[in-house]
């Protein structure tokens, strides 16, 4: 436990952690494929990898040594994302957020031996960790929507932006959810740790990245 | 109403539950709001281990006080096939479709039975499961009920979040701040400064043992597990300056 962190993951950092990030892409096939039976994700190769995992996307990776025990990945929603592209329907009533102060939030997990509580709770304090340390204002997800309940009571405001729908047999919804510094207070008090997210390599400026997609992205339209 | 109606009415419902700042007001905005899909019926309720009771995990009802005390009276909450399939379901369900054998489960039958007397021939519930194995519920009765595929995912969510606020309300007050005494805001600060209970209690002529009481006071309070915690979490709270 002693050497516990939760590493962010990008671009300008990936080189160092080139095992990590195998490791867990052969984890997510394990758990979302294998396990949880999302078989539009099946990869004949056994890594799950999708259009969101690109030179835009951040990794939050719970590590023991270099052992990946857990993490989720952060995506710009000024690039087309999973929610507009994929499940625009579950934001039907409140419309899906692309704005550079936003970012996509997915791929949760843990494995299976550390479901505990603890580890949840890690995690839930990193995403608020780095987004509040990169200015990210909220973070957007398609998530279950019994995990609702676990989000409250982690102390995350969480605001649905249309209702739940059945994907894959999971009642599934799109929300955002607020960065605020009292629920990351709350969640340093819970876990008894003064921070969670551990940078290592030169450093990531999310928003300027994202305001660099969503350049692009209107460059494209205007073209 | 069309699915993006269901959505709508959910959606300004969960935003205007925050102005309800006491449970009753909520229950009645709660009462109001399912009312409105002909449910007649509220719990919200924690769901009891073996060693609990199913009275004192309830956090809000609008129950029929005749049907409240037969549950409980009964024990019904240990043969309710509903109960049984919300620990079980992460999705919410409609009562009927909780299975039980009428033959050899005669108490389930008796439970369904006679919930009917009551006006609760029909229900809803969505299970809450948290982070740590807690159990709780939010189930809705009724007998002429707006209750289908369009309308069911509104229902989920205005529960839930009906379930979130109550349970806040309910929590001990999240600034602790207020539950320090000046003595015991005093104590703190001075330690904060590095001072001994000793010291502490010759700055402000007590005796150490009086010190230490109110420095463990404090730091019950604050929920901390020791005293140099509770410095850092009094800090953190604003109670004292750094």
């Amino acid at each position: 436990m002693g050497d516990f962190m939760i590493h962010a993951i990008s671009a300008l950092n990936r080189h160092l952690y080139e095992d990590v990030i195998e490791q867990h892409f052969r984890l997510r096939h394990d758990i979302f494929v294998e396990e949880r039976h999302w078989e539009t994700l099946r990869k004949p190769d056994l890594r799950e990898i999708d259009s969101y995992d690109n030179e835009d996307t951040v990794y939050l990776l719970a590590l023991e040594g270099r052992r990946v025990i857990g993490g989720h990945r952060l995506y710009p929603t000024t690039k087309p994302s999973m929610m507009s592209e994929v499940f625009p329907h579950l934001a039907a009533v409140r419309g899906c957020p692309s704005n550079p102060l936003v970012w996509e939030w997915s791929r949760y997990f843990v494995v299976r031996e550390r479901r505990d509580g603890a580890l949840n709770l890690q995690l839930m304090a990193a995403v608020q960790e780095f987004c509040l340390h990169q200015g990210i204002a909220q973070v957007s997800a398609i998530m279950e929507t019994w995990w609702l309940p676990r989000f409250h009571e982690a102390g995350f405001v969480v605001t649905p932006l249309g209702l739940p729908g059945l994907v894959e047999n999971a009642w599934t919804m799109a929300a955002t959810i607020d960065i605020h510094q009292a629920t990351l207070n709350a969640l340093h008090d819970r876990i008894g740790m003064k921070n969670v997210v551990h940078q290592d390599g030169p450093r990531l400026d999310c928003i300027a990245r994202a305001n660099l997609c969503g350049g692009t992205a209107a460059q494209r339209k205007s073209a | 109403m069309s699915a993006v109606d269901y959505g709508r009415e959910a959606l300004d419902f969960i935003e205007g539950l925050g102005a309800f700042d006491r449970v009753p007001e909520a229950m009645d905005a709660l009462e109001t709001a399912f009312g409105r899909f002909g449910f007649e019926t509220i719990i919200v309720t924690g769901l009891p281990n073996p060693d609990q009771r199913f009275a004192q995990m309830v956090l809000a009802k609008r129950w029929p006080a005749g049907w409240f005390s037969l549950y409980t009276k009964n024990n019904y909450d240990r043969a309710d096939p509903v109960v049984r399939l919300c620990r079980l379901s992460v999705n919410p369900f409609e009562w009927s479709e909780a299975p039980y054998d009428a033959e050899r489960e005669p108490d389930a039958a008796e439970v369904m039975n006679r919930a009917t007397d009551f006006r609760m021939s029909r229900g809803f519930i969505v299970p809450i499961h948290g982070l740590t194995g807690y159990e709780a519920a939010v189930s809705l009765g009724g007998v002429h009920l707006d209750l289908n595929a369009r309308s069911k995912p509104a229902l989920h969510l205005m529960a839930m979040y009906g379930f979130d606020h109550i349970r806040r309300l309910l929590a001990p007050s999240p600034h602790p701040s207020a539950r320090l005494t000046p003595r015991e805001r005093e104590v703190i600060a001075w330690a904060s400064q590095g001072k001994s209970a000793w010291e502490i209690g010759e700055i402000l002529h007590i005796t150490q043992r009086t010190a230490e009481e109110h420095l463990a006071t404090a730091a019950r309070k604050l929920g901390a597990v020791n005293r140099t915690h509770a410095v850092a979490l009094a800090i953190r709270h604003k109670i004292i300056n750094p």
